[in-house]
């Protein structure tokens, strides 16, 4: 019997550990693919990698839905009376068909747009705002810098969906359990936001153009700079009517000599690190042998536009309205001829082709912009020999005459939007807006809309608010007209 | 006793209320197969002619035409006198007295058995049993039938409280029994066998069993019977798995198992199956039964890969849903038996995992006995089950230049290629039959040597299977097995082991996509594939573009996917006392495969060449995972029953490696294999994961006599998916079974009845299958081809939720079994309740939070409840030709009990408390409107309107999970033919495709049904107005959103139909073969449905359709 007695001790013996080593068998480390919420904000790096992603993102989205620089010009461009949609509907491009015609439905599969593209990048600013507050072991410069670029960022993104969706969501952390059911705040709110980051973004930013270690300058203006956040906030206090400081910060940039001017018209495009002293704030391409994207949604085969791969060209109506001899139409345009009829495309990115050589960024800011901006700022102040000579420096760039027509602050301010949709067409919807914050909406869309096969409805100047979000969040209220 | 004894029971006296209950409720069954059962069996008259016989041949003649059986003791009846007897239909009773009148014998009848005794004899023999004077001590070894000692097999003295076990020998002793005393052998899967005592009972060699309720059923850490079950198990054996021609052994259990729904998705090798046991408990998650292989547990998902032409598995829309599915690479031919655990009795004991059930797959072992060789060689052929009627040429012209008229347009658009002139309206071609009309060839040769001694046996085996696809060009699956299982044990038979493995590579080789689309999307008059010199054909326009998208373009992208599967396992036990065994499980799984998608330049439209790249994309995807299992089991008889330990450990650790390269700057597409000849070489994605997972678990098992039935399961587990303070639970169960039929009252007063039993379970059981590392929140890398400013870039992958804990199903069972006729018909009858709650979720999230859902535990209740019902009934049983039948039913009911604040919850538009969580919410539909002629639907506020709006106007509902399902096997065998037939059935809803795709707008044929189109004011037509400009969209997008977009989809599908020639004995021996057989297996060979859509099994509009193959073979053993 002592054998048995044996056997049962070993037997123990071979149990005792694993039972008291349970709770440290379970215990895994973190994914070695992965950084973690805990420890992303403690190390310069990482913590920089956080804001990076969110540049790569915008670089690399190029598709339908996305904040990508083509996908809002396009979609703005083709609500506006910017662009032409070739063909008629196609299976292809049902949603850009409903953007072109100013018929969106609410539940047009993958019609969640901007509005699904940009929250998931606005819970990162938060998170980082959150993380960065938080953190104690970054190098102070950095932190600065990041804590600026995040706010920025979260600036940047509210702009796009208040001027696209009017009220929408103010969403500020990352509590998801209060952030699922808070409804759409007033667009004044929403204003404010954006102006309140603005001006903390203002402050924090480097006036430097950093490198990606964020200590050190780059030639290149891919990082949002203090001079970033200025043009954005000119911009904001122009649509928000607050002409004053949209003078103000426009100068700030204007006067600002040694680092702005503005480029010929056939460098205004390239990037920064190439002597282009126009940017104020470009994206870098992040795919390979590419140029901008823009440069291959937009340009032309020799074959034409068709409705597989090409249906975007110029409206006839903005092509007819440069005036002759503007350089812009010779070199930021470009036509093609098919079966008698001549299509112009947006020229402004000329790299369309496979290449290694990246000479093209993606313009966000330009100072061209800001001219036009303090033009109009100070039209509205009725300083018009200021207005007059910001208006004619953009004109004379483009090879033209001084502006020779009626100086009264309405016919002025409609020679500055009439400048404004030839300098800035193609480019971040400019022209979707300036038609809504002028109140020019219905007057123009009420004519093209119908030339464009739809019908207008003064409702349809917001995007609908997708129905899936509807569903998912009852504290939600739809758009009207949808 | 005769046949209208059965079906009456006017005989009887009275019975108790709960008696009568049940029998109502299995009337409608058991009329079913009263039907059918033929008289053969009639009553137990006998007829009895002999001469100068012994009492054996009387016996064995009576055991014959009675089916009783006759338990003596041959010395007993040597020296009998011999018989001459003449009687004709008289009864046993009578013959049995007859004859035993002349003899010193006696009878005693019990049941179906006959015990022949000594008779009661003179005074002193009265008085040495009394003082016990002449007790002896039996002794035994109980053998299998290959030989092979059985330990643990339970000899009972007949109607005393005296049992034993035998030990690893097989032997056993039971002191001082009565003499004259019968015993009983029972052993799991074995005959019962009744034998008389005395005192050296030499070997006795059990029968394997032909009755079903007493087959081994594989359970969790151990084996029963169906018919001491005290759990919900069914099992599958090899031999109706190896009746089909299937690649994943999951598709051979379709229509087989109650409760066990299946939907393959695609007639495609490797595709991905769904399937859901007993229901969805997940509102989001998929609901995958844990997989356990030999022992080893082995996934329900593959790793994030590639394999986008497969479909995925996981019937849920949640994070876990994977292309393909890790069963295609087991090989089905090296399968013995296929578990199928539902209840909390049978599952519990799995703790955590086995939420959603479990699925146990036993793989061949080797056989003690002469060296056998097998070789099975099969060939077959396979296309798809059914095509749509498309329109043709002049049909869809006539449709197109309608939807024209009807948008006032005189001519087609520049682009309408298809009617503009650009290309040939005389045109057709069928595009179904030229993409997807091809016939796949399959292969499949399996040869086996298996044999062994005295303490070892061994097996092994190897499989080639090849199979093409219905796509034209070069598409097809190979894949090699090896398998082999080796038992030894030592000369004392205490210590055993046993190992095992299966090895299976497969090479896939598939396009990217599926041709199906295509097929049944081209327009009618599109143009030729290739040119005349043999290029493809991209009938460019006057300017050069191309005016249509090849379809053989696909054909020229590749997806190769190389899979190795290792699943090894290693049991070693010892008996360290008769009844104390340790045993110890060691496993380990290796599932890796190596993919490769090519896409290059001629893939592309010229005139896109100069522009796009070609471009590969390698994955390399890896699982492993180890698991050990000490366990101790101990057996014990006590008192009138037979108790049976359990306790063990399980430790886990399972790690899983993802990497993608995308890969481009090839200069040429026949290096795109090569990753060497890429210029630029990016990452395409990575993951690496470690699970780990322990447990302790235990079970107590107690036999009271086949009567009384309990088992009590319990485990506390621990998981590395969850945060420190969540990672431990605890699971239990507690089953109980009542063998009704053995009471003495019940096989007196239905003696017809032959088994019965009522069970019941109730318990606990969890589920971790939520992906790793869901407690923290992870910042993962983004793929960056050229990175920003030479940084790295990252982003958040998922909302963190640190709180996360198990998810609880409580599961409660209720069984009735009932057999007749010497169980000839077995019925049951099961209801099921699970009900899900503390749920770990995605819980949908507006997208304003930052992510579309967060893992998390839900305050909602989730009911899977049903019926499960299922009958066996062996029809005709002669001599030469046997017919037996087997039907399944299940009807399950899905229900959303509770969900605190679901108005103001994000699920409010989803979800409806009391209704099931498989519904869509849906406009009502009106047909189309006469007069507009749009589609038109029922709005909130009465009337009829052809823009509904979504938030108010979708007051119906439509449940996409089925409404019953099932199957009905049959099986004849006549002399030497055998004829076996598996029907599946469903009953459910899918979406339909009678509408068509946008009918008229767009260049994509069209099903006939949309020729139905409204034209003109006050036409009533099932199809709105054609229309080209898209003006109609949102009405035919509401229409898929409305009960009008689904229609009936149920079918029955004639899942297997096999027909088996054993060859004459005479040309076997001839051949120097040991037995042969040829065969003809059909699979999917026959569908009745109504559904409009391809294939009422996949519900998918674009996905290939299930096959039917019909293979020829042979087998041949030596």
């Amino acid at each position: 019997m002592k054998s048995i007695y044996l056997s049962r001790y070993k037997i123990f013996f071979f149990l005792l550990p694993v039972f008291f080593g349970c709770r440290k068998f379970v215990t895994v480390p973190s994914p070695v693919t992965s950084i973690n919420g805990g420890n992303v904000y403690t190390a310069d790096q990482t913590a920089t990698a956080v804001l990076t992603g969110i540049y790569a993102q915008l670089s690399n989205s190029g598709g339908i839905s996305s904040l990508g620089a083509d996908a809002t010009s396009v979609f703005a461009g083709l609500s506006a009376d910017e662009f032409s949609f070739y063909g008629g509907a196609s299976v292809n491009f049902l949603q850009e068909y409903q953007y072109y015609t100013n018929s969106l439905i609410s539940n047009t599969p993958g019609s969640d747009g901007q509005w699904g593209a940009t929250y998931p990048l606005i819970y990162t600013v938060n998170a980082a705002i959150a993380g960065l507050n938080a953190s104690t072991t970054l190098t102070s410069a950095v932190k600065q810098q990041l804590l600026g670029e995040a706010y920025f960022m979260r600036a940047f993104f509210y702009f796009y969906l208040v001027n696209e969706y009017g009220a929408v969501p103010l969403v500020l952390t990352t509590t998801y359990t209060t952030n699922a059911l808070l409804p759409r705040a007033s667009k004044a709110l929403v204003w404010q936001q954006v102006i309140a980051d603005l001006k903390v973004a203002e402050a924090q930013l480097s006036s430097n153009f950093l490198d990606v270690t964020l200590l050190a300058s780059s030639p290149e203006r891919v990082r949002p700079s203090k001079w970033a956040a200025a043009a954005l906030l000119a911009r904001a206090y122009l649509y928000t009517q607050d002409y004053p400081d949209a003078e103000k910060e426009s100068t700030e940039l204007i006067s600002n000599t040694s680092l702005f001017s503005l480029s010929p018209v056939n460098t205004a495009f390239l990037r920064a690190g190439l002597g282009n002293n126009e940017a104020i704030w470009q994206w870098q391409p992040v795919n390979s042998m590419q140029n901008t994207t823009d440069a291959q949604v937009f340009i032309l085969p020799s074959s034409g536009p068709d409705n597989v791969n090409y249906p975007i060209y110029l409206n006839p109506g903005l092509v007819s309205s440069f005036e002759s001899g503007d350089l812009r139409k010779t070199n930021w345009t470009g036509n093609v001829t098919v079966g008698g009829t001549t299509y112009y495309y947006p020229y402004k990115y000329k790299i369309n082709d496979d290449t290694t050589v990246v000479n093209e960024y993606y313009m966000v800011f330009r100072l061209g912009e800001q001219y036009l901006i303090r033009a109009e700022a100070r039209a509205e102040q009725t300083e018009t020999p200021g207005s007059l000579a910001d208006l004619d420096a953009i004109r004379s760039r483009a090879g033209l005459p001084a502006y020779g027509g009626a100086t009264d602050q309405a016919s002025l301010l409609a020679a500055i939007w009439q400048e404004r949709r030839v300098e800035l067409f193609s480019e971040w919807g400019h022209r979707w807006f300036d038609l809504k914050r002028t109140g020019t909406v219905n007057a123009v869309m009420g004519v093209v809309t119908p030339e464009k096969g739809g019908t207008w409805n003064p409702d349809w100047q917001y995007y609908p608010v997708p129905l899936q979000e509807l569903k998912l969040n009852p504290e939600l209220t739809q758009n009207a007209g949808y | 006793m005769n046949l209208n004894t059965y079906c009456c029971c006017r005989h009887f006296k009275p019975l108790p209320r709960k008696w009568l209950l049940v029998m109502k409720l299995t009337t409608f069954l058991l009329l079913a197969c009263m039907m059918t059962v033929s008289a053969a069996t009639k009553a137990q008259q006998v007829t009895i002619n002999l001469k100068n016989a012994s009492l054996e041949t009387l016996f064995t003649q009576l055991e014959k035409q009675t089916g009783y059986d006759f338990v003596y003791d041959e010395q007993l009846i040597q020296n009998a006198k011999t018989i001459t007897l003449k009687l004709s239909d008289v009864s046993l009773d009578q013959v049995l007295t007859t004859v035993l009148q002349a003899q010193p014998l006696t009878y005693i009848l019990e049941g179906k058995v006959v015990t022949i005794k000594q008779k009661e004899s003179n005074f002193l023999d009265k008085f040495k049993s009394a003082i016990g004077l002449d007790k002896i001590d039996v002794t035994g070894k109980i053998v299998g039938d290959d030989n092979q000692p059985l330990s643990g097999a339970t000899v009972t003295l007949k109607g005393a409280n005296n049992s034993t076990i035998t030990d690893a020998k097989g032997l056993f002793t039971l002191k001082s029994i009565d003499p004259n005393a019968t015993l009983i052998v029972s052993y799991i899967g074995y005959e019962k066998t009744i034998i008389s005592a005395k005192a050296d009972l030499g070997t006795i060699k059990l029968k394997v069993t032909d009755n079903k309720l007493d087959e081994v059923q594989v359970i969790a850490y151990g084996q029963t019977s169906e018919r001491l079950n005290t759990g919900d198990v069914t099992t599958i054996t090899a031999k109706s798995i190896g009746d089909q021609p299937v690649q994943n052994p999951l598709l051979a259990l379709e229509g087989q198992v109650p409760g066990l729904f299946i939907n393959q998705q695609s007639g495609l090798p490797g595709s991905g199956v769904q399937l859901t046991l007993q229901g969805q408990n997940s509102i989001y998650n998929s609901s995958d039964p844990f997989y356990v292989v030999d022992g080893v547990p082995y996934s329900s998902e593959l790793l994030p890969n590639l394999g986008v032409i497969l479909g995925t598995s996981g019937a849920g829309v949640g994070v876990i849903s994977q292309n393909g599915n890790p069963l295609n690479f087991l090989n089905p031919s090296d399968i013995e038996s296929i578990s199928v655990l539902r209840d909390a009795d049978a599952t519990a004991i799995y703790g955590s995992r086995a939420a959603n059930g479990a699925i146990l797959i036993i793989t061949k072992k080797g056989k003690a006995g002469q060296v056998q060789a097998n070789v099975s060689l099969q060939q077959g052929w396979g296309q798809v089950t059914r095509m749509l009627d498309l329109l043709n040429t002049p049909q869809y012209l006539q449709m197109r230049r309608q939807a024209l008229a009807n948008d006032g347009l005189t001519g087609p658009a520049s682009t309408d290629y298809d009617i503009n002139g650009t290309w040939d309206t005389t045109r057709y071609t069928n595009w179904q039959k030229l993409l997807i009309g091809n016939t796949a060839y399959y292969s499949n040769f399996n040869g086996s040597v298996s044999g062994g001694g005295n303490n070892t046996s061994y097996l092994v085996s190897a499989t080639y299977r090849d199979q093409t696809t219905v796509f034209p060009g070069q598409s097809a699956d190979q894949s090699g097995a090896v398998h082999f299982n080796l038992n030894s044990s030592s000369p004392n038979e205490k210590f055993h082991i046993q190992l095992t493995g299966n090895y299976q590579t497969d090479d896939n080789r598939l396009p990217l996509y599926d041709l199906t689309n295509a097929a049944i999307s081209l327009p009618p008059d599109a143009p030729p594939i290739y040119n005349k010199n043999g290029t493809l054909n991209w009938m460019p326009n006057s300017s050069g573009s191309s005016t249509w998208a090849n379809p053989l373009a696909i054909l020229t992208t590749g997806y190769t996917n190389k899979t190795e599967n290792l699943i090894a396992d290693m049991v070693l036990s010892y008996e360290i006392l008769t009844g104390l065994k340790l045993n110890g499980n060691f496993g380990y799984n290796d599932l890796r495969s190596a993919e490769l998608v090519t896409t290059p330049l001629i893939s592309f439209a010229p005139e896109q060449r100069s522009f796009l790249q070609r471009n590969s994309v390698f994955g390399n995807n890896d699982i492993n995972s180890w698991t050990v299992e000490p366990q101790l089991n101990y057996q014990k008889h006590i008192y009138k029953g037979t108790l049976d330990l359990l306790a063990g450990l399980s430790a886990e650790q399972s790690n899983s490696t993802v990497q993608q390269i995308a890969a481009t700057g090839f200069n040429s597409d026949n290096v795109l294999g090569d990753i060497a000849s890429a210029a630029t070489l990016t990452s395409a994605g990575s993951q690496i994961a470690t699970y780990k997972y322990i447990a302790v678990f235990g079970r107590l098992n107690y036999n009271w006599e086949d009567k009384y039935l309990i088992d009590m399961t319990a485990r506390r587990d621990g998981s590395s998916r969850f945060g420190a303070d969540n990672q431990f639970h605890d699971f239990w169960a507690i089953g109980a079974g009542w063998i009704f039929s053995n009471e003495k009252a019940i096989k007196d007063g239905l003696p017809f009845l032959s088994y019965g039993k009522l069970r019941s379970s109730y318990g606990t059981t969890g589920s971790d299958q939520i992906g790793d590392y869901q407690y923290i929140s992870l910042y993962n890398p983004i793929v960056q081809q050229v990175p920003y400013q030479g940084g790295t870039a990252i982003q958040p992958s998922s909302l963190a939720n640190p709180y996360i804990q198990w998810e609880q199903t409580n599961k409660l069972d209720f069984g009735l079994d009932l057999g007749f006729l010497k169980d000839r018909v077995l019925i049951n009858a099961t209801y099921f309740r699970n009900r899900s709650s503390n749920q770990l979720l995605g819980y949908n999230l507006p997208i304003q939070t930052g992510f579309p859902n967060i893992l998390e535990n839900f305050p909602a209740t989730v009911q899977n409840s049903g019926w499960e019902f299922s009958l066996t009934s062996t029809n005709i049983k002669t001599r030469d030709f046997k017919w037996t039948t087997s039907f399944n039913l299940t009807i399950p009911e899905n229900k959303l009990l509770a969900f605190p604040d679901l108005a103001s919850s994000a699920y409010a538009q989803a979800l409806v408390i009391g209704q099931p969580i498989t519904i869509y919410k849906v406009f009502h539909y009106l047909g189309v409107n006469p007069q507009t002629g749009l589609y038109q639907f029922a709005s909130a506020g009465g009337g009829a309107t052809s823009n509904p709006n979504p938030s108010t106007d979708q007051t119906y509902e439509v449940n996409r999970a089925p409404k019953f399902y099932g199957g009905l096997s049959s099986s004849f065998t006549y002399k030497k033919f055998e004829l076996d037939l598996l029907f599946a059935f469903t009953k459910r809803l899918g979406p339909s495709y009678q509408f068509g795709d946008l009918p008229g707008g767009i260049d994509y044929n069209q099903p006939v049904s949309v020729l139905e189109s409204w034209e003109k004011p006050g036409d009533v037509k099932p199809v709105q107005r054609f229309s080209s400009e898209y003006n109609n969209v949102s009405q035919y997008y509401d229409l898929l959103s409305s009960d009008g977009g689904f229609q009936d989809a149920s079918y029955i599908r004639l899942k297997n139909c096999s027909l088996y020639w054993s060859l004459p004995d005479v040309w076997v021996r001839k051949c120097g073969l040991r037995n042969g057989r040829l065969f003809i297996n059909g699979q999917n060979l026959l569908t009745i449905t109504r559904y409009s859509g391809l294939d009422p099994e996949t519900l998918n509009v674009n996905g290939l359709p299930t096959l039917k193959v019909l293979m020829v073979g042979i087998n041949a053993g030596f």
